[in-house]
């Protein structure tokens, strides 16, 4: 084939249509035909795939002392999510799972035991929250290394919230504020608060009159919701503003805007809180196995610790953490050295299947539809 | 070099028919169809593995069910069964249809003034009244979707405003997570989509018709109605295809500003795909909505052509 200068022939004037559109076409083929280049990792860090909430610098210190920068964070609203998403494919190197996935999790065969040879910080991590359902992998070590702990309940507006009697999970059901409550919209948390509202026990919470009685008591609370929502952001910016009067939370919400200086309040609920121990879990393609110890260890540290009990009000999951904060502090903030004593007194998550777990989530869907 | 070899071969080039090209070269010079589908092929192989492909993967899916983690591949049409009988999902995609219409009509409504204007009474510098016009798409859509979250928000722009002035003394619960928040956002975002081709439908217009019209004693509005509006109708039918087929699906502006009532089919696909892990049950339900939005669409595209071939 005759090379041609196309430009010189443009400028000149003197390229034939036909010539123009064989190059057309030979421009079009070859873009085609180009490979593609291997599509490359976004950057060298290892990635953290986790709750939003959790993706800040202040609890990656140590990683950033020993690496430069934090690593890659990427969030997700809800744990099942992750899971389904990770079964689809996605590659990270950590996640951040809960005691009640921990099985499932373990059983989708997605994950690596943690080498915690390779964890500083493992000797002063509380064992009753390693020793947890499904958490042991061949030859003594965890498949999740437990980090935060802590409730959902309710935190109100006490300046606007008028409680009859004694807090409870009632007070979300509370028809004098409705359209003026709020709820976490993953049924990972709002189902199980609703079974503790229709007096479930968790040991019954897969039965069929456990489904029935909870998913009615959730279709009962729908009409008084204002938002449904996995961004806790939202939830706490409505608080702040009065356009929520109470709203179902995790720990840090209340003890965000009490920083703040918003009057809110963390509810003791009658019924007892929900509680539960999330963790970290290494994924089997890591692709940076060793960087993903270090965000382990790093989350592990008493640095982390402190910025989990003062700035978000979680517990945490090594034991000197604690040493820094008076007793009336933890009490304060619904925590205790002992983790047992607050896990136990509030109803503890369970394991299901993942049979109910789909249930769970469809039907939740569904109430939340308005159906 | 490239310089050096211009001459001989744009000599060539002048007169390539004479030369001799082998069969296949003179069957591709001949066959003027033949040259327009490879000028085309780039783009329809891209279609065919962008479009094509995965649309075959979620059909298949959607004759498919999920059981637990693993899917189970016999055909079946419990999917479509389920869709009909349940009444959530036609609801969700009635409600759709009816947000995403309403914010389609609102947009039309607004935006025509706004192109009318700058065809016809704006001379100096159209274009960059076009571009002011487009600002909207200079930030990204998320940013826009919070933008109004903001205006709209219980201590918002809008209700402190009407506070401050006296008109409320508490504020409106209505404005944000409800089905009008969607709508007035959707409206907003796709502005543009409804300004562009109205604007060149306008523009086109051959300005004698409305001079003749005017000489034949139509007074300005009946002249707008028999002559600007039917002709500017291609641009408008353009800007109602265009900014209704992509809105039915949206999910992520009912997903921050709907509220419990202001779910569309979007979000339940997503969640289907996401947390409720039904893939099979979600792909059928993007293939219902498809079969939807293709039925509007061809009656607005047949209803226009009817109306079109009883005026002529």
């Amino acid at each position: 084939m005759d090379v041609i200068d196309h430009l010189a022939a443009v400028r000149r004037g003197r390229l034939s249509r036909r010539a123009f559109t064989r190059t057309l076409l030979a421009a079009g083929v070859a873009t085609v035909a180009m490979p593609l280049r291997p599509a490359r990792a976004q950057s060298d860090g290892a990635t953290f795939f986790t709750w939003g909430g959790y993706d800040i610098p202040e609890l990656f210190v140590p990683y950033a002392e020993k690496h430069g920068a934090p690593p890659n964070f990427t969030t997700f609203g809800g744990s099942e999510e992750a899971l389904t998403k990770m079964r689809a494919g996605f590659v990270v190197d950590v996640s951040h799972p809960c005691n009640q996935g921990l099985p499932r999790w373990v059983a989708s065969g997605l994950f690596q035991p943690i080498d915690t040879a390779k964890l500083s910080n493992w000797g002063d991590v509380m064992p009753e929250l390693i020793d947890l359902p499904g958490n042991e992998a061949e030859g003594g070590l965890p498949w999740m290394a437990p980090f935060d702990w802590g409730q959902t309940s309710v935190t109100y507006r006490t300046d606007i919230f008028e409680v009859e009697g004694e807090e409870s999970w009632d007070m979300l059901w509370d028809d004098r504020y409705s359209g003026r409550l709020g709820s976490l919209a993953s049924a990972g948390d709002a189902w199980w608060c609703a079974a503790i509202k229709a007096g479930v026990d968790f040991a019954d919470i897969a039965t069929e009159d456990g489904f029935q009685a909870t998913a009615a008591a959730l279709r009962e609370q729908r009409p008084h919701i204002r938002v449904y929502t996995d961004d806790t952001t939202t939830l706490e910016q409505a608080l702040a503003s009065g356009e929520l009067a109470a709203a179902m939370t995790w720990n840090s919400s209340a003890v965000l805007l009490q920083a703040d200086g918003v009057p809110v309040k963390f509810a003791k609920p009658r019924e007892g809180a929900l509680t539960w121990v999330c963790g970290l879990m290494i994924h089997k393609d890591a692709p940076h196995p060793e960087l993903a110890h270090d965000i382990i260890d790093s989350l592990l540290s008493v640095e982390s610790g402190h910025f989990m009990i003062e700035d978000y009000g979680y517990g945490h999951s090594n034991m000197r953490s604690f040493d820094k904060f008076s007793e009336e502090t933890l009490t304060g903030l619904g925590l205790s050295k002992n983790p047992l004593e607050i896990l136990q007194a509030g109803h503890f998550q369970t394991p299901q299947t993942q049979e109910f777990e789909t249930r769970i989530n469809e039907e939740f869907e569904m109430i939340k539809a308005g159906f | 070099m490239a310089d050096i070899a211009e001459p001989a071969q744009a000599q060539q080039a002048a007169r390539p028919a004479r030369r001799g090209r082998g069969a296949n070269g003179r069957l591709f010079y001949r066959h003027e169809r033949l040259r327009g589908y490879g000028l085309l092929m780039p783009a329809l192989l891209f279609m065919a593995a962008g479009i094509l492909i995965p649309f075959g993967i979620l059909v298949t899916m959607s004759f498919w069910t999920q059981t637990g983690f693993d899917i189970d591949t016999s055909f079946t049409l419990d999917n479509y069964a389920k869709a009909f009988e349940q009444p959530v999902y036609q609801t969700l995609i009635l409600r759709s249809l009816y947000m995403s219409g309403a914010a389609t009509v609102a947009t039309v409504l607004l935006c025509y003034p706004i192109a009318y204007f700058v065809a016809f009474h704006v001379h100096r510098g159209k274009m960059l009244w076009l571009i002011l016009l487009t600002l909207p798409f200079w930030t990204s859509y998320l940013l826009r979707v919070f933008a109004w979250k903001t205006v709209l928000g219980y201590n918002g722009v809008i209700n402190s405003a009407l506070m401050s002035v006296g008109l409320i003394d508490q504020p409106l619960e209505f404005l944000l997570y409800s089905q009008s928040a969607v709508i007035i956002t959707l409206a907003h975002a796709w502005a543009p989509f409804a300004i562009l081709p109205i604007y060149v439908s306008l523009e086109k217009i051959d300005r004698s018709l409305l001079e003749a019209a005017t000489d034949l004693g139509d007074g300005p509005w009946r002249r707008f109605l028999r002559v600007t509006l039917p002709l500017s109708a291609p641009g408008i039918i353009a800007a109602t295809l265009l900014i209704f087929i992509p809105t039915v699906g949206d999910y992520i502006t009912p997903a921050l500003l709907g509220g419990p009532d202001g779910v569309m089919i979007g979000n339940m696909i997503q969640m289907q795909f996401g947390r409720i892990n039904d893939w099979p049950m979600g792909a059928t339900l993007a293939i219902i909505m498809m079969i939807c939005v293709a039925i509007v669409a061809l009656t607005v595209i047949v209803g226009t052509s009817r109306l079109k071939a009883r005026a002529s």
